[in-house]
């Protein structure tokens, strides 16, 4: 028994020297091939967007390829959870994309920082063409690592005939806003539809409720860490106003289990069975998709300005997405150079705010839809852009934001519990 | 090369006898049969636990090709991680869950589908169907069966006087709905293992205890029960080590949860890993569950053999 058990051992030694010697035998012969290949060229292209936006890509690859027709652009399209998995083992492995979308903020400087992109600083790209704060979003040291495309806000979607039907005017003010929430409850309608399971959904009341109570600064101070603090008076504030609501049954029963991509919110809204929503642009696109006919009942307005905020009301929330960026690995890092230029050309913005019903980062779109006019508009006139926290803050700490804030609307954390935790994570993180 | 001339350097030690020789022979032989199987199962099994382990001992992000050896601190940081005992306890429920829950059932549904009722096929592609469903596509599927507003769940609850509940949402009964839809789903399973293991228990024996009088709760209790033993114990494995492996239909269902009251292992080592960057610290994650998944096995197996000796002396 025993010497069976070294020969095991001995036999297992055999297996992971030959497994070692095929792995490398493959990457040599890969790095070899493509040193020839002068000609047929691929280029790996991962993004995450269904729909209207992966026509948009895939004309702009249409483009892309007529112009080199010796390379062929390939276009993998991840759903949205399953990206992240995916993209984390492939850009640690050898197998990176060449071209990738991303969200930008925290989660794309991982990669930076790790060095597995392309500093694209002082490339060949007009960055002239680009919205400045959308392009910050994916700058880190004054390095500019990805491209971005769209600009999707957040804004409260609203059912016109039901405003109508109870004599509800469009809230300008909190007040306003509570006491339209009060009516639709006594006319038997869910004031608002929420769909809270994964977790952003909910951020976003975080995100502008500090923002109208202390302004844009409590965020950036906090973020940057010069004298701000995540357990800042706006944000334990915050999580009392959004706990308010919860008590006032603004919301849907059941929110907190709700996943917003099975369409359960949605479905609330189309069905007349709630008024408002606060949501991202994308949901217009949603309307196109699946019920058309609310699109004549559907209104938008901005987040309700607070009485005795110091926040400016005209301070847009919105998200970066997608942004393209270029993995280190890439054996064709030129062509991969302009085909993200023609991924965020004015042509492709054009497509983009016209399919999409969201805004573009690119200057010298005229957008033809009226809602991408509406939230363009609302964009220029704004006086600070906020890019969503879970996405701007690092990986763990926006995990702990949507958690926490998760925690807010279930009422398991008290709003100075929850804001305690964060401070003394971001803290935490600061140190390393 | 090195390890083939040790094999063959290794005889010249200790040939003594023909005998020895002859079982070497039988183990080369053995083992080339096995080489195969043995390959990939190193390729699949062993080398990604071995590596693990390994990342367990490492600050790492996953991306960076750089990694950190950091001792055992990972180890003391999840020891001190309340989502880890949280998880830790959810992960036991649903082992329990899948011990006295799913097995019964699937037993019982074997029994029934063992006796010679009416429409026996239907009954046992009705039974079956759970299991044959994707999990993602089973919990889509309840997460509108208990949807607050608009579930038959919660309408049938209202039907009977009963105040509608929200399932998902809140603590404990997030926790109940997933653990309903998880017996739900798998004691298909265990009905399909049972069945196989009724047809093999012999006529003979029931006649037997017939002539001795027994009713059919005595057969059931002193010639089903016992001749099930093996099959229960495989069962009690698969159903732990399944249970402490859940993912997918967490995941579809409550969203990965961390720290929330439906965080169990699984999902928490997926948010380490590839939502917070920490593959270090998910390794350890998943290192832990393959302790705790060999424990629990190593437990069985000795209560099992425990078992027999003591059947075999009396």
């Amino acid at each position: 028994m025993k010497k069976f058990k070294v020969l095991m051992a001995l036999v297992m030694a055999v297996v992971v020297s030959l497994l070692a010697a095929c792995g490398d035998e493959k990457t040599s012969s890969e790095g070899e091939s493509s040193k020839e290949s002068g000609e047929k060229v691929t280029l790996n292209l991962w993004h995450f967007d269904p729909g209207t936006r992966e026509q948009v890509y895939l004309k702009a690859i249409e483009r892309f390829e007529k112009e080199h027709p010796n390379v062929t652009v390939k276009p993998l399209l991840i759903p949205n959870d399953k990206y992240k998995q995916r993209l984390v083992v492939a850009m640690a492995g050898k197998n990176a994309p060449d071209v990738f979308a991303t969200w930008g903020g925290g989660y794309l400087q991982e990669f930076a920082d790790s060095g597995k992109l392309v500093d694209l600083t002082n490339e060949d790209i007009d960055y002239s063409r680009f919205v400045d704060v959308a392009l910050k979003n994916s700058t880190y040291d004054d390095k500019v690592y990805g491209l971005p495309l769209g600009i999707a806000t957040y804004q409260f979607f609203y059912n016109k005939e039901i405003f109508k039907n109870n004599g509800i005017e469009v809230p300008k003010t909190y007040n306003e806003f509570l006491a339209a929430a009060e009516t639709l409850k006594k006319a038997d309608v869910y004031p608002i539809a929420l769909a809270n399971q994964p977790q952003w959904p909910g951020a976003f009341y975080l995100m502008y409720l500090a923002d109208r109570i202390g302004g844009e600064e409590v965020f950036q101070k906090a973020y940057n860490r010069d004298g701000g603090s995540f357990a800042d008076e706006a944000y334990v504030k915050a999580g009392e106003m959004i706990q308010d609501l919860v008590d006032r049954d603004a919301f849907n029963p059941g929110f907190n289990g709700l996943p917003y991509d099975a369409g359960s919110a949605r479905q609330m809204m189309y069905t007349n069975k709630a008024a408002m929503m606060l949501m991202t642009s994308g949901f217009v696109n949603n309307v196109r998709d699946e019920f058309p006919e609310f699109e004549d009942k559907m209104g938008v307005f901005q987040f309700p300005a607070l009485e005795d905020g110091k926040g400016d009301p005209t301070n847009i929330s919105a998200g970066v997405s997608p942004v393209w960026s270029i993995s280190k690995s890439s054996k064709q890092q030129e062509l991969a150079l302009e085909l993200i230029n023609e991924l965020t050309s004015v042509e492709t913005g054009t497509d983009y705010a016209d399919m999409s019903g969201t805004p573009v980062a690119i200057k010298g779109v005229e957008p033809k839809d009226e809602y991408v006019k509406t939230f363009t508009n609302w964009i220029n006139d704004a006086n600070s852009i906020q890019f969503p926290y879970d996405q701007t803050l690092s990986p763990e700490l926006a995990q702990l934001h949507k958690e926490t804030t998760f925690k807010l609307f279930g009422k398991t954390m008290t709003p100075q519990e929850a804001a305690d935790a964060m401070e003394k994570k971001a803290a935490e993180l600061e140190k390393k | 090369m090195k390890a083939a001339a040790e094999v063959s350097k290794l005889p010249i030690i200790d040939i003594t006898t023909v005998k020895r020789k002859e079982k070497r022979k039988q183990t080369l032989a053995i083992l080339s049969f096995m080489f195969l199987a043995l390959f990939v199962y190193t390729l699949f099994i062993l080398y990604p636990i071995l590596s693990t382990f390994i990342y367990s001992f490492h600050e790492w992000n996953g991306i960076e090709a750089e990694k950190a050896f950091v001792g055992f601190a990972n180890y003391s940081e999840l020891f001190s991680d309340p989502t880890f005992w949280q998880s830790l306890k959810n992960n036991f429920y649903l082992v329990g869950v899948s011990v006295f829950v799913q097995i019964p059932l699937g037993l019982m549904m074997a029994l029934v589908l063992n006796s010679k009722i009416k429409g026996q096929r239907l009954l046992s592609v009705i039974f079956f169907l759970p299991y044959l469903m994707s999990t993602v596509a089973v919990g889509l599927l309840w997460v509108f069966m208990f949807d607050p507003t608009n579930g038959p769940i919660n309408m049938a609850l209202n039907a009977i006087g009963v105040e509608s509940i929200n399932w998902l949402a809140e603590s404990p009964s997030a926790l109940i709905a997933i653990l309903i839809v998880m017996a739900w789903q798998f004691a298909p399973f265990y009905m399909i293992l049972f069945k196989a293991a009724l047809v093999g228990i012999p006529e003979e024996l029931y006649e037997a205890a017939g002539m001795d009088g027994a009713n059919d709760i005595q057969k059931f209790f002193y010639v089903t029960l016992p001749s099930l033993i093996p099959m229960l114990i495989s069962s009690s494995v698969l159903a732990v080590v399944g249970s402490l492996k859940t993912f997918d239909l967490f995941y579809v269902m409550s969203g990965s949860g961390a720290g929330t009251s439906t965080s169990i292992l699984g999902t928490f080592m997926y948010e380490e890993t590839f939502v917070n960057f920490r593959m270090g610290y998910g390794s350890t994650i998943a290192a832990m569950m393959f302790v705790i998944a060999l424990i629990s096995v190593v437990i069985i197996q000795v209560i099992d053999s425990i078992q027999k000796r003591k059947r075999g002396i009396s």
